[in-house]
Formats: structure tokens, sequence, C-alpha cells
């Protein structure tokens, strides 16, 4: 059978045996896959240095369903993105994002979050150093939403009644905003209005109109999305590299 | 579980060495004359005993600290920042660097779960506060995302004033790692090595 050709993002790459690399590959047709590249990491591989993380090109795969392990013949580099790695701030950020979607991703193709990954990657790479923040936390909310993790916030998360306006209460067990009624008693983040107006526009993908966050207010928004995305999409399981962009931006 | 039967699970453990190759080599060492499996037991226990990482720079040997921080013709103005302690060997081979060395063994990897505590950084500052004649260090850090990442973290940690940082000159287009970089590769390199953009 010959392999299938197909637009790739490498994910994670480590080290396999003596000479191998074993990737992750988010495809544009078929899903995120494992595949080995044999000789990978010899300086004369056909691989040269193409397998890097996060860049992107066309990968040719040998693919069999029932296998966990493909083999990938090919991957002719199209964007590399080194710019990445010279930002330790950018790089949790595109690694985080990596992250979610190569452990939540459904099995099923799904064009849309390849294309999500790849304009989120070159957002991450170019952006202005103060509005990074806001790119980062933009482009993992909108992983999120994509992923179908979306949170709650046009009506109360619990009985579905209308929202104050103004302040409001981030409930991370019940999955977005509450109204004032059933805030009370309950674990919640408060936002002020302007947190709030913040988060809408994150999660609704308008975050050009954030600018640059203060690096507290970042902060505090890192780790609301940190948290929310440990309960309902993590279920709890650790997210090394969340937690990296979390505590280390 | 028979003693066979462990020599196969330890072999398998190595890289590169499936179940197949490690009860090969476990029959081979069987068939061998003499006292073949013992030499390779002591040796491997040499290793175990006697091999410990520097306390200076991580490099790995018998005495501490190492051959190399302790060689009074080492240029201590000069420090080569590396991941493996493997990879000194590689640029020792090159014949060309008379500085000294630091191993931080391994990269940033945020995804395994590798942070800048996991690896020899702050040693390596604490060697800078202390050493008062160190002018430059050449981060030799491998040519790949996790590599640069890495310098770049580096960077950030050893810069000051009468300090230069320089990043050897093996782009991501050259990819590999160090350690299977060829003697001229790694000391064209290192010669064409240039200052680290802030
Ligand atoms: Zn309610
Ligand atoms: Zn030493």
């Amino acid at each position: 059978m010959p392999p299938v050709s197909t637009p790739a993002v490498v994910l994670h790459a480590f080290p396999y045996g003596e000479t191998s690399k074993i990737v992750r590959l988010l495809t544009l047709e078929h899903g995120v896959q494992s595949a080995i590249a044999k000789g990978a990491r010899r300086p004369n591989s056909k691989f040269g240095a193409c397998l890097q993380l996060l860049s992107e090109g066309t990968a040719q795969l040998y693919l069999k369903p029932t296998r966990e392990l493909q083999t990938l013949a090919e991957f002719d580099v199209i964007v590399q993105r080194p710019e990445l790695a010279r930002d330790v701030d950018r790089y949790a950020a595109g690694a985080a994002l990596a992250e979610l979607v190569m452990r939540f991703s459904p099995a099923e193709p799904h064009p849309e979050i390849y294309q999500l990954v790849v304009a989120e990657l070159d957002h991450l790479a170019t952006v202005a150093k103060e509005e990074l923040d806001a790119a980062a936390l933009g482009a993992l909310w909108g992983t999120v939403c994509a992923l179908g993790f979306a949170p709650n916030i046009g009506v109360c998360a619990r009985d579905g009644a209308e929202l104050p306006g103004g302040t409001v209460a981030f409930s991370v067990a019940d999955g977005g905003f509450l109204c004032r009624r059933c805030a009370r008693g309950t674990a919640t983040s408060k936002l002020t209005a302007s947190d709030r107006q913040v988060l809408e526009r994150l999660i609704t993908g308008r975050r050009a109109e954030i600018g640059s966050l203060s690096p507290r207010h970042a902060a505090a928004h890192r780790r609301l999305l940190a948290r929310f995305v440990e309960r309902h999409v993590a279920d709890g399981r650790e997210l090394r590299a969340l937690d990296f962009w979390q505590g280390h931006s | 579980m028979s003693a066979i039967e462990e020599l196969i699970g330890e072999f398998a453990k190595l890289p590169g060495i499936g179940r197949k190759t490690a009860t090969r080599l476990t029959y081979f060492l069987l068939k061998q004359p003499g006292d073949a499996a013992r030499r390779l037991a002591d040796a491997v226990h040499g290793i175990a005993d006697r091999v410990r990482p520097c306390s200076v720079c991580g490099n790995l040997g018998e005495v501490d600290p190492c051959a190399i921080c302790a060689d009074p013709r080492r240029d201590t103005s000069v420090i080569c920042v590396v991941e493996e302690a493997s990879d000194i060997g590689a640029i020792e081979r090159t014949g060309e660097y008379r500085g000294l060395y630091h191993v931080l063994g391994g990269h940033l990897s945020p995804l395994d779960g590798v942070g800048p505590d996991d690896l020899r950084i702050e040693g390596l500052r604490v060697r800078l506060e202390n050493g008062t004649t160190i002018r430059e260090i050449i981060v030799a850090t491998n040519p790949s995302m996790e590599g640069e990442v890495t310098a770049t973290y580096v960077r950030g940690v050893v810069e000051r004033p009468g300090v230069r940082v320089t990043r050897i000159a093996l782009g991501l287009p050259v990819g590999g790692d160090l350690e299977y970089a060829d003697s001229v590769t790694i000391a064209r390199a290192l010669a064409a090595r240039r200052e680290m953009a802030t």
C-alpha cells in the first residue's frame, strides 16, 4: 500500500532507540497520529532537521488503522517556527496548545482544529510581546471551545437564569458564569466587569479587542483557564505543558 | 525469575535494544569461553560504583572535580554549556576548544515535564557569580527547537555586564544531535559562533 500524503504539524517528538524519533502529528486528513521516523536523529537523515516541534509540512505516512504506531516515510517541511524558541513564553504557549490538541483531539479528522492550530502557532510566533499574554490565552480558549468544552457565559451555567451585568462569579465546577442566587455559597472566582469582558472576548475569538493585559490580570486569567481545563477537559489528569505555561509565563 | 530472564530484561531496557536483541546478547554471553560475562559484570559495576558527576560542571568521571575542571591548562574564562555529558566528548574530539564545560543534564521540554528546575541551570549561575574571570559563555545545546529554547533560557540567566553569551553556529537546518555531528562540523560551528540576540 502506498503512503498517504497529508498536511501535518509536529506536536511532539522524542528520541526512540538509538537513532530514531517518535512523532505525534496533527494531520489535516487523519486526525492525530503517532509515527516512527526511522533514523531521524542521524545528521545525514532524510528527515534532516524537519521534524522539529511545532513545524508544519507534508507527511507521507504508511497508515494502518489497526496499528497504534504508524511509519513516517517522509516529511517535507513547509514552515518552521524558530521564533517560538527564541522566547520561552511563546514556546510555553505553543507547547501547551500542542498538548491540548494531542491529548484531547477526537480520533476522527478535524480540519477546523488543524486550521486553528496552524493559525494560532503563526500568531504566537509573530505577535508583539505586549500582546503575547492575550494571544496565548485566546489560542488556548479557542482550542478548548473547538474541542467542544466551551464554558457557559451567556446564561447561568447551573440553572440558565439571566446573568447580572458588571461583576460576575465564574464557577470552575459549574463550567461558567453563575447568577447571583446560584453563586451564593459556591466557590467561585469573582470577575470584575473588565475581567469579564476580557474573558468573553477570549472565548468568543475577539481577542484583537483586548490589547495588552497587566501581568497580574494575565496571571489570574492563566490560572482560571488552567483550572477550567484540568476540571472539564483533562478530568483531573496532569497536563505538564499547561502547568509549565501557567507557572512560567 | 531465572538468571537468564533477568539479564534479558535488563538488556531490553537499554536504548535501541528490543527483546529479540536482548535474548541474542544473553545467549551470546552464555556461549563465551572463560570469564567474559564476569568481565562485563565488573565493567558495569565499575561505572555504577566509580563514575559520578563532577560537582562543578556535571561532566561524568571517576574524580571530582573532573579531569577537565582540574586541568590548570584549561582556559577558565570560557564555559561551554552542553545538554549531556556525552556532548563533551564530541567537542573534545575537535581539539579546538580549551575552555571549561557545564552540563545541563537535558533540555527544557514542557511536554515532558522538564522545566528549568530539572536542569543544572542554577549551578551555572552560581559558577558565574563566583568566577570573576569568566568572560564568555558558549551555549552549545542541540540544534533543535528544545535546544534553542533552552539556549534562550540560559542566556536570560547568565546575561550580565562583561560576559559575552554566544551560540554555536549549528542552526536548525543542520539538525541531528550534537553527539552525532562530526568533528569538522563541530569545530566549524564553534569557530563561527555568534553573539546571542537579546
Ligand atoms: Zn443560577
Ligand atoms: Zn568538571
